[in-house]
């Protein structure tokens, strides 16, 4: 499997049988389980909070109170923390995509002496627990002066991501050499034949990458709860870790903010859908060879 | 001249790879060597670490009352997480595998759960277990049956915890659906020439063919659920009665919050080995049933 195909509609052509029809009844259980935590979390951030905890409880709101999307971000600086996130999260994703772009060139088609040494250490480093170096690494930081600043969080991806430099690697392998050979006779330096030639045919992984990084540093809590302590520093992780608390009797406005944590990664979702399941059948072939 | 340009082209490598060896010195060779020696010091992370020999090893085995709890609770959490994870991600794989109609939609609504960062996640299920509004009691006493207890017993703390992340079962999920799409169609059309039963293609076919995808996913999964860490801090605190005080929740409280940064760095290495072992040990018996097309050797 390439990395090209994406996920085909169905191996064979169809012609139903009693067993589809048993497989459809269970699937459609089985996705009903999934969605209804999310439309619970939706209809209870439409609600008025007395209709949140109104007993026996009621399913649907009465009124929509879209008020409760402004009122919720209102009281716990939700904007600027979001805005804190969003800057890491982009300012990490260039700085590992960029880095993992140029080292899996190196890899996958420069020859150097110790080339498969470098590439088995940085592949077998994704071996390795990622809180083994938690506290030396939290040490060298705060020596640094870099406690409670983004700095622990940012700097470290410019230095290149494993999974993503293995993933390019990976790609290149679909790609022939001959593109590089032929631009290099022309005269063409190793920086042109890889932003100018590989770049733009390695399109798709690199979507696959960015979209995977963006999650990543989105999603991450460890780091941001270690390092980062004035909440106007705070990331959305860790607000809404902690308002989880303090909006212990106001449901409705801690699930419209929480929604609207999610917002950006949904969005993400259905508009590079293609590029999950891609990326995904790149690591699966990676597995396979 | 030919050995210059030799030389240049070896030097341009370098400096491609550069960030990862950057990288790969500062963030995990060096915290790796240098944690060897902090496992053996006291050390508050304020003043300088003071070699103590083994003390902190002994300290765990034989003193802290909520290590052996912790191990506990973590092997529980292994051994309940991973083998459901996988049975279920690859059950829904293969039922999503054959065409049906709205199948993308199927395929599109299980993967969902696992794009909701992980933080909103646990809020949500934090909200979902609350025992008098939460929608699981609700659900609970709509159709009869007696409340549960979720995260507030030692009994169903834990299993709660591993329910959230069978909600994100996706993951997996769509990794084995990937797996299966490149089993080769021939395979199927000759089981299909001979008349074989479904079942039987399911299980001499189709299994064998993904299961190097399945054993990366075992290592993966042991791996990852060895590191679990938010679901304990979002959710629990390490309670009830250490039932859930994951390894890696108590390494975090014993270096931030108690300012022990020997001792959690001893913790971190006593972890890192049991994963060793677990991973060791289960590619050693995974060499009996992974099935490697391109190796005729075995």
């Amino acid at each position: 499997m390439t990395a090209e195909q994406g996920i085909a509609a169905g191996p064979r052509k169809a012609k139903y049988t009693g067993l589809d029809a048993v497989r459809f009844v269970v699937l459609s259980a089985g996705a009903v389980a999934m969605l209804f935590p999310l439309l619970w979390m939706l209809t209870i951030a439409l609600k008025s909070n007395n209709e949140v905890f109104a007993m026996p409880p009621e399913w649907f709101p009465k009124e929509m109170q879209w008020s409760n999307f402004v009122t919720g971000t209102k009281e716990i600086n939700f904007w600027q923390t979001f805005g804190n996130s969003m800057f890491i999260a982009v300012t990490c994703t260039v700085g590992q995509v960029i880095s993992s772009v140029l080292v899996g060139y190196g890899l996958g088609r420069l020859n150097f002496p110790g080339r498969r040494l470098w590439f088995s250490l940085f592949v077998g480093s994704l071996m390795l627990p990622g809180f083994v170096g938690m506290i030396p690494m939290f040490h060298l930081f705060t020596g640094l002066g870099w406690y409670d600043s983004w700095l622990p969080i940012i700097v470290p991806a410019f230095f290149g991501n494993p999974t993503f430099s293995f993933l390019f690697v990976q790609y290149l392998k679909t790609i022939s050499v001959s593109f590089d050979e032929a631009a290099k006779i022309d005269g063409a330096s190793d920086w042109y034949v890889l932003t100018k030639v590989l770049v733009p045919m390695a399109m798709p992984v690199i979507v696959t990458m960015v979209i995977f990084s963006f999650q990543g540093a989105w999603n991450q809590y460890l780091e941001p709860l270690i390092y980062i302590i004035s909440p106007e520093k705070w990331t959305l992780s860790i607000a809404m870790a902690s308002y989880k608390g303090t909006y212990a009797t106001a449901w409705n406005l801690f699930m419209a903010a929480d929604l609207i944590y999610i917002l950006p990664m949904l969005l993400i979702f259905f508009f590079g859908q293609k590029f999950f399941m891609q990326g995904l059948g790149s690591v699966n072939s990676a597995s396979l060879k | 001249m030919r050995s210059k340009k030799k030389l240049r082209g070896w030097v341009i490598g370098y400096l491609f790879i550069l960030p990862s060896i950057i990288g790969f010195s500062v963030f995990v060779a060096y915290p790796l060597l240098s944690s060897v020696y902090y496992s053996l010091t006291e050390w508050s992370g304020y003043d300088k670490p003071r070699f103590v020999g083994f003390a902190n090893f002994n300290y765990m085995f034989n003193v802290d009352p909520a290590f052996w709890p912790s191990v506990r609770a973590t092997f529980y959490f292994v051994l309940l997480s991973v083998p459901s994870s996988l049975i279920l991600g690859l059950g829904l794989a293969m039922l999503l595998n054959r065409s049906l109609p709205g199948i993308k939609w199927f395929r599109t609504i299980f993967y969902l759960p696992t794009v909701v960062p992980s933080i909103a996640t646990l809020t949500l299920w934090l909200f979902i277990y609350q025992p008098q509004y939460g929608l699981a009691n609700s659900l609970l006493r709509m159709a009869g049956l007696p409340e549960g207890t979720w995260l507030t017993s030692e009994m169903t703390a834990l299993p709660s915890i591993v329910l959230i992340g069978l909600w994100q079962v996706g993951a997996g999920m769509i990794i084995f659906l990937s797996g299966l799409q490149s089993v080769p169609q021939e395979l199927y059309e000759a089981a299909e020439v001979d008349g074989a039963a479904r079942w039987r293609v399911a299980l001499n076919i189709t299994i064998p063919m993904i299961t190097p995808i399945l054993f990366l996913q075992l290592i993966l999964g042991i791996i990852g659920a060895f590191q679990a860490f938010n679901q304990v801090q979002v959710l629990t605190g390490g309670g009830p009665n250490f039932s859930t005080s994951l390894l890696n929740f108590k390494i975090y409280t014993d270096a931030f919050n108690g300012r022990m940064f020997g001792y959690a760095i001893a913790e971190v290495w006593v972890l890192f080995l049991i994963i060793m072992i677990f991973t060791a040990v289960t590619y050693r018996y995974s060499n009996r049933f992974v099935y490697y097309e391109s190796d005729n050797s075995r």
